[in-house]
């Protein structure tokens, strides 16, 4: 109840404040300017979304799967962590914008290049949490499996990787908030458009170098259920593999 | 039941002269020498930091000999643990695996066939009490239910030789009484010769056919006493006077190991 009315004050304030300082729509367009804008423009948004959403979801997939991978290989002997982490970590403070062109130059225009920025800034909170949960395994547990006389192979998948799922997926859920702002951002640097459609990154450019200012605005909330859908996934896969066992979730009677 | 009596029958456990350091560390046990007999029950018993885990550790291969040597069932600890079974402190529950699914492991692990566990797991719960709480997750179980399945688990795999490090330390002493019946009685079924450390004067004398005492730093055998009485034992042994007798006996062992 408090939510909505705040909610309707600030649109109200919105609503009230271009017209009394008389501002012009191509600054500060007003809530029924936006939403005339949006539902004007709703099929070339609602394209805009599902581009964006492919490169945020295919770059996600990726840096999951190959961070699950890599921290599997970091968290299985020290050594192999010593050596390559640090430059794991170079990677990660190399920004993006940097690296964009580069992709670009390497894999063209377009959705290769966006996913793999994606990849950029998702891959390493996986990186980070699964390898810590690689390392961090219960040393009871390990020597119950001695005493089972397990093999490496039965160790990993019966005590590593259950062991490092809840680290895993807090990795996923921050890839998870980060995928869409990277497939944006990716857009924004190497987006390309078929018939005057592209990403959600690349109508912003469009829209602002024609100065179409409310519809700029719709594409903004446009990106912002974006993000929720796909956090919301994300988080709904993370209660779902861990809400029957794990302490975060289960110890609230 | 009572087969340790014949002293005649080979030894499964035999250590000598035993030395063990971690690193440069101080010496934690010295000089050990102990021959345990098929189906005996010994208790560990002395102070803190008196080696007793370590020791335990040391029969089951978790940790290596600094000097001396341990001989169970004819080989090395290390090539022996199909033969054991540990039971630890904490009852080292698997929290994403539900009560029958930790049962299950050693015999998952093993090899063993689907149906094969199923039954030897359905089995193990009957005998621990604990069918109805086959689908539960470990954070759902109290201390003493988890204990239980930690027992059900080890008992899975039928072992010959059971090591339980302290597994009743942080129960109450009704569940720990409770216990210490179930664990007998789980010898009476299926007999197995256990090495059981703990704190608990009465709960040695309740269970035990051999109580070691030991000395600390470094770890000795001081003395060694006898628990005559026999198998199968229940709950009101422990007010008999004898009992009482060998209670005190075995405290009195203790505080002379204490300064």
């Amino acid at each position: 109840m408090l939510p909505a009315l705040a909610g309707v004050l600030l649109v109200g304030l919105w609503f009230l404040i271009p017209k009394a300082l008389d501002i012009p729509v191509f600054v500060l367009p007003s809530p029924s300017d936006v939403l005339r804008a949006g539902w004007n423009e709703r099929s070339v948004l609602m394209s805009a979304a599902l581009i964006t959403m492919r490169g945020a979801a295919l770059g996600f997939i990726a840096a999951v799967g190959v961070g699950f991978l890599i921290s599997m290989a970091l968290g299985f002997s020290p050594r192999i962590k010593a050596s390559f982490y640090p430059y794991i970590l170079v990677l990660q403070m190399m920004p993006v914008t940097i690296l964009a062109p580069v992709f670009v130059l390497w894999l063209g225009q377009g959705l290769p290049s966006i996913v793999a920025i994606t990849f950029m800034i998702g891959f390493f909170p996986v990186v980070a949490n699964t390898t810590m949960g690689f390392i961090s395994v219960d040393r009871g547990l390990r020597e119950l499996l001695l005493m089972c006389k397990a093999t490496r192979s039965q160790e990993l998948r019966y005590l590593r990787i259950p062991g490092a799922m809840p680290y895993f997926l807090t990795g996923m859920k921050i890839a998870g908030t980060l995928a869409p702002i990277g497939a944006i951002v990716g857009d924004f640097l190497a987006g390309s458009a078929q018939n005057g459609i592209g990403g959600i990154g690349f109508m912003t450019i469009a829209y602002f170098s024609q100065l179409r200012t409310p519809e700029l605005f719709a594409t903004g909330f446009v990106a912002c259920v974006l993000g929720f859908i796909f956090v919301g996934s994300v988080n709904w896969l993370h209660w779902r593999l861990l809400h029957s066992w794990h302490e975060s979730m289960v110890k609230k009677e | 039941m009572a087969a340790f009596t014949q002293s005649n029958s080979p030894a499964i456990v035999t250590i000598k002269s035993l030395t063990k350091r971690f690193g440069d560390g101080p010496v934690i046990l010295e000089g050990i020498d102990l021959s345990v007999q098929r189906d005996e029950f010994v208790s560990f018993i002395g102070p803190s930091g008196c080696g007793k885990s370590t020791l335990l550790r040391l029969i089951a291969g978790l940790t290596l000999i600094t000097a001396g040597s341990i001989v169970v069932d004819g080989m090395t600890p290390e090539n022996a643990r199909e033969a054991m079974f540990f039971v630890f402190q904490e009852a080292n529950l698997m929290p994403w695996r539900r009560v029958a699914e930790n049962v299950e492991l050693p015999l998952l692990l093993r090899g063993d066939a689907k149906d094969r566990r199923a039954e030897r797991v359905a089995q193990m719960l009957e005998i621990v009490g604990l069918s109805s709480a086959a689908e539960k997750y470990p954070w759902q179980l109290s201390g003493g239910m988890k204990m239980r399945v930690s027992i059900a688990r080890a008992l899975s795999v039928a072992p010959r030789i059971l090591l339980l490090d302290e597994p009743f330390g942080a129960l109450d002493e009704m569940t720990r009484d409770k216990l210490n019946e179930d664990l007998l009685n789980l010898r009476e079924q299926s007999p197995f010769t256990a090495f059981f450390v703990t704190h608990s004067v009465t709960e040695a004398v309740f269970l035990s056919s051999r109580i070691v005492v030991l000395s600390a730093n470094p770890g000795r055998i001081a003395t060694i006493v006898d628990v005559p009485f026999p198998y199968p034992r229940t709950a009101e042994l422990r007010e008999r006077p004898e009992f009482l007798q060998l209670l005190a006996t075995t405290a009195r062992a203790l505080r002379a190991v204490r300064t």
